[in-house]
């Protein structure tokens, strides 16, 4: 809040100043080490690292320009949303500069005869949807960030969440960005919202590419009419078996829910002990919370077709939402799943993995192992409609030694993932987490076919670096050497 | 007594503790940053990180600053006091937080810390000292209207005291209702200082014991005078104890927590023989409940706060949860109501106010956005955050729906508040607390039988 002068000594800082000027109440760049300690790690706390400054640009044009003086002067710099990634996108690993993308936050335009908007980066997701619902619109990628996170982060990212089983991850719902390349560059993917037009399909590579190929500053996305009607489900099991194989039912019984969500036991005591209690019974092995929505005609069908699927899994028991507000509160208590561990660990890390959805008991009893394996208590949290597993491995920072063995555990638990034929990441990214863990999906070759794509782009690689791929040291130049040496 | 037990005997009675870089008695807690997993989900409930976007001043930051300080990574110095003070204390991210981190609690306790290693100097001692200790812990300065009118004229706010009474720009049926206002001119403590109890006006069930505030009985005499209408209309007897004193509130939030300390205790004592302690004052309500959080170095005192803090109940809560007559006077009002951070984040009471209001015939509820979000005032963050406290405000009137006659809440800071806020950006507004409403439906209802 401070209107004095620019204190620093940093000439790069001064220079930065003067493209994003000064601000009566807000600072328009950070550079004091009590202010840059906030930036330091985003929801993934295990690395942390000091960035050399926080600007925060206003518009395009700005970030054009500190884009260019960042390349011009070798800096490396990196774009930040909402801090909520879970994989350390946008930790300042190499001290860059971050580029806050916060303050643009205007919804740009609707179109609601062709169902589409235009938002800065910063908009936050669900204000999408807050703000277009009177007319009956919402926007249909809802990370259970949704309350925080950006939409630039959710590009970069490729979010998905709860209600992507039937309606698709970010990628599907956008139609066109304007992006500051590396170099300074503007460009705009897309044209007039239009995906798809010829040449390379650089929308599907931005998308996900994780803050490494440019920064996003415009966004066009689909948007969808609400349905007609919603209906939500909640189903008790004694047996986490009983509960996947209801899953696996209801999917081949052919109907394609909105959402399909479980959480197991250890889930289950954090949502319960924290913020937004439901009242799930202590002693069930799994709770599934089944959505489906559409033409109103036909929902009755489709929960009658659940319930019965559920009946013949031996559920403990299963009951409709009576109402909005219980529809709300079951999703609050879900939604706020990973942060409710909180209440019963001090810290948590979150994995990311994929599965054929029948291989979940498979995967959970390897899961059960890893966690006796090293005395650390590992939550399940299951996109279970599109195989989407979370494992929360809990732990306690403050111990010595503790946040390796936790890393150590989650690593194991994604092996256990790709080991029966699924991926390291449905929706939370690689980062700078599961850079090492790439490997167990991808040939050394398939890996530099990717960093070659992102030479082309971040010629320098001053853009967020060190994310995403393994570090060379052990990938290509290992490989390099290993050339080298046989060619001796 | 052996060697090793006069050697401990001999070690000076508190040997100050120290947490990382925080060297000063009364330390923060760990099990408070403990909770947080840095999730970010409590990012958008913050005002201060909505307006400026920075997450050194969000509640996030917040906690991962005082933590660092802990961890020995900062020290507590000018610009760790930034963000820590420019925390409005509203407890937002309180209600947003999954892991139920009380970020609130860790900012007071950091300010302790702050406010040990650097004491005020300047004009910002000057006024915190004038508000927090020349003022607001007498009754009796507080009551001298020269000393207040002073006050207020320097602080500036002398136009919005006379907003409560807006008469000239009130739609008619107001001013009619104005009219059957009680006109009061002294505080409730001073008009009720002989008697013992306020007898309930039909027979008595229950005993309370009120706080009158130290504020509110000044300024907002009237809603202390409402607040016991209404508890004798319903079966009340009402004890005013006539030690009892400022909340301590105001103190707490600006890192002065040794009077607060001084003030909890008094009142503690002041409100030992009572059953249930009403409060109307949503702040004080809130600090009220959590005068435990002072003593958590002092285990006696720490337990009489606990079991004094189980007897503390909000005025709406209360008459919900015992029942309350329904006023039969039709009031013709569209209204809308702020929650006030103190009670909808901090007490977790939403509804029942405003089940109150809609429980008055004619009253049509106007839904205002954002309801819950701060409307700048926290206390005396108004004049040592000016900048920042304008604009929380002003998103704040930008919410107020513009065809409503009056603002209801519970709380006499926000009332001033938003009196401000009408004022500066035109409104025609009549601020109001919930119980006056109330116990104006009921003087209605009573004057139409009369007139009968
Ligand atoms: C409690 C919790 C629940 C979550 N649930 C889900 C979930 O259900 N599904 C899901 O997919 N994710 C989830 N996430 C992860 C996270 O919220 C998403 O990855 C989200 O998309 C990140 O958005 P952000 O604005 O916080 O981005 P940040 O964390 O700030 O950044 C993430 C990455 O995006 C890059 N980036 C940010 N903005 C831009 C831009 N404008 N241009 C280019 N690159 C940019 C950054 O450099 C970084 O690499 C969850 C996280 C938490 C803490
Ligand atoms: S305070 Fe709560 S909501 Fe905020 S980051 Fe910490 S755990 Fe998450
Ligand atoms: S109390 Fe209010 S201002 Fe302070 S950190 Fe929490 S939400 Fe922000």
């Amino acid at each position: 809040m401070s209107k004095k002068g620019i204190q620093s000594k940093d000439p790069h800082v001064l220079n930065l100043v003067k493209i994003v000027g000064v601000d009566p109440v807000r600072k328009s760049i950070l550079y004091k080490k009590e202010d840059l300690l906030a930036y330091d790690c985003d929801g993934f706390t295990l690395r942390k690292h000091l960035p050399r400054a926080v600007v925060f640009p206003k518009n395009t044009a700005e970030v054009a320009a500190i884009v260019t003086y960042c390349h011009e002067n070798d800096l490396p710099f990196l774009a930040r949303g909402a801090g909520t990634g879970l994989s350390g996108g946008a930790i300042p690993l190499n001290g860059e500069v971050i580029i806050s993308m916060v303050r643009m936050k205007k919804l740009l335009s609707v179109d609601f005869e062709n169902r589409r908007a235009v938002v800065e980066p910063g908009f936050v997701n669900l204000k999408l949807t807050n703000s277009i619902s009177d007319k009956g619109y919402y926007y249909a990628p809802d990370p259970s960030s949704q309350y925080c996170c950006t939409i630039g982060g959710n590009v970069a990212e490729n979010a998905g969440g709860a209600h992507c089983l039937k309606y698709g991850v970010t990628t599907n719902h956008i139609l066109g960005l304007e992006v500051v390349l590396p170099n300074g560059k503007v460009i705009e993917i897309g044209k007039d919202g239009v995906p798809d037009q010829p040449g390379y399909d650089l929308l599907g590579l931005l998308t996900g590419s994780e803050g490494t190929l440019g920064i996003v500053t415009k966004i066009t996305v689909r948007i969808l009419k609400n349905p007609e009607g919603k209906q939500t489900v909640l189903a008790y099991f004694d047996k986490v078996a009983d509960g996947s194989k209801a899953v696996s039912d209801i999917i081949s019984a052919g109907i394609v829910p909105a959402a399909l969500e479980m959480m197991d036991k250890t889930a289950i005591e954090g949502v319960e002990a924290a913020a937004f209690p439901v009242g799930h019974p202590k002693d069930i092995e799994a709770v599934l919370l089944i959505e489906v929505d559409g033409i109103a005609a036909g929902l009755d069908e489709q929960i009658n077709q659940i319930l019965a699927v559920c009946n013949s899994n031996n559920v403990r028991e299963v009951k409709a939402a009576q109402s909005e507000q219980e529809r709300a509160k079951w999703w609050a208590n879900r939604k706020t799943g990973f942060g409710a561990m909180g209440a019963i660990s001090p810290d948590y890390i979150v994995q990311d993995g994929v599965i054929p959805r029948s291989k979940l008991p498979e995967v959970l009893k390897r899961i059960n192992e890893i966690s006796e394996e090293f005395s650390l208590r590992i939550a399940n949290i299951f996109h279970a409609g599109d195989g989407n597993l979370h494992p929360l491995v809990l732990f306690d920072a403050r111990i010595p030694g503790e946040s390796e063995k936790a890393l150590e555990a989650g690593s194991l638990c994604l092996k256990a993932c790709a080991d029966v034929g699924g991926t390291i990441t449905g929706e939370h990214g690689v980062g700078i987490e599961k850079r090492e863990e790439m490997r167990f999906v991808f040939t050394d070759e398939e890996i530099i076919a990717q960093t070659e794509i992102r030479q082309v782009f971040n010629s320098k690689n001053l853009l967020n670096a060190g994310k995403l791929f393994p570090s060379p040291g052990r990938c290509v130049e290992v490989k390099n050497e290993i050339a080298a040496a046989a060619a001796k | 007594m052996s060697l090793r037990e006069m050697e401990l005997k001999q070690e000076p009675a508190c040997a100050p503790k120290t947490l990382g870089n925080y060297l000063w008695s009364d330390l923060p807690d760990e099990n408070k940053w403990a909770d947080c997993v840095h999730c970010g989900m409590c990012l958008e409930s913050c005002p201060t990180y909505e307006l400026t976007g920075e997450e050194q001043h969000s509640p996030r930051g917040r906690v991962h600053l005082i933590k660092s300080v802990a961890e020995g990574k900062l020290s507590v110095n000018e610009q760790f006091m930034d963000p820590v003070f420019a925390c409005l204390d509203c407890r937002a991210c309180t209600t947003a937080c999954p892991a139920d981190v009380n970020v609130g609690g860790l900012i007071e306790e950091a300010r302790g810390q702050i406010r040990q290693a650097m004491p005020l100097t300047g004009w910002k001692g000057a006024v915190n000292k004038l508000f927090l200790q020349e003022l607001f812990p007498h009754q009796n300065r507080l009551n001298s209207l020269g000393s207040l009118l002073k006050f207020y004229q320097k602080s500036g706010m002398q136009k919005v005291v006379r907003k409560t009474g807006l008469i000239n720009i009130m739609p008619k049926h107001l001013v009619e209702m104005e009219a059957i206002m009680p006109k009061i001119k002294e505080p409730v403590r001073k008009k009720f200082n002989d008697a013992d109890v306020i007898k309930a006006k039909t027979e008595t069930k229950r005993k309370v014991a009120m706080l009158t505030g130290c504020v509110m009985d000044v300024m907002f005499s009237d809603v202390n005078e409402a607040t016991v209408n209404v508890l004798t209309r319903n079966g009340n007897d009402v004890i005013i104890p006539r030690n009892q004193t400022c909340c301590g509130a105001l103190h707490v939030h600006a890192g002065d927590r040794e009077t607060g300390r001084k003030l909890a205790k008094k009142n503690i004592e002041a409100f030992k023989d009572a059953d249930k302690v009403i409060v109307n004052a949503a702040g004080c309500g809130s600090m009220l409940k959590e005068y435990h959080e002072l003593f958590r170095d002092d285990p006696e005192w720490h337990d009489k706060a606990f079991e004094f803090s189980q007897k503390v109940e909000d005025i709406s809560k209360y008459l919900h949860d015992t029942g309350y007559e329904k006023p039969k006077a039709e009031m013709n009002i569209k209204m809308t109501y702020h929650d006030a951070c103190h009670l909808a984040h901090g007490q977790g009471i939403r509804q029942e106010p405003r089940d109150i209001l809609l429980d008055i015939p004619g009253v049509e509820m106007v839904h205002m956005p954002n309801s819950d979000r701060c409307c700048g005032s926290a206390g005396i963050y108004n004049i040592t955050n000016p900048d920042m406290a304008g604009a929380v405000l002003e998103s704040k009137m930008e919410n107020v729906p513009e065809d409503v006659e009056m603002i209801s809440m519970g709380n006499p800071g926000c009332m001033l508040q938003m009196a401000i806020g009408v004022q500066k950006y035109g409104r025609n507004q009549k601020v109001v607390h919930t119980i006056q409403l109330l116990d104006w439906a009921y003087q209605k209802e009573d004057s139409l039988k009369e007139g009968n």
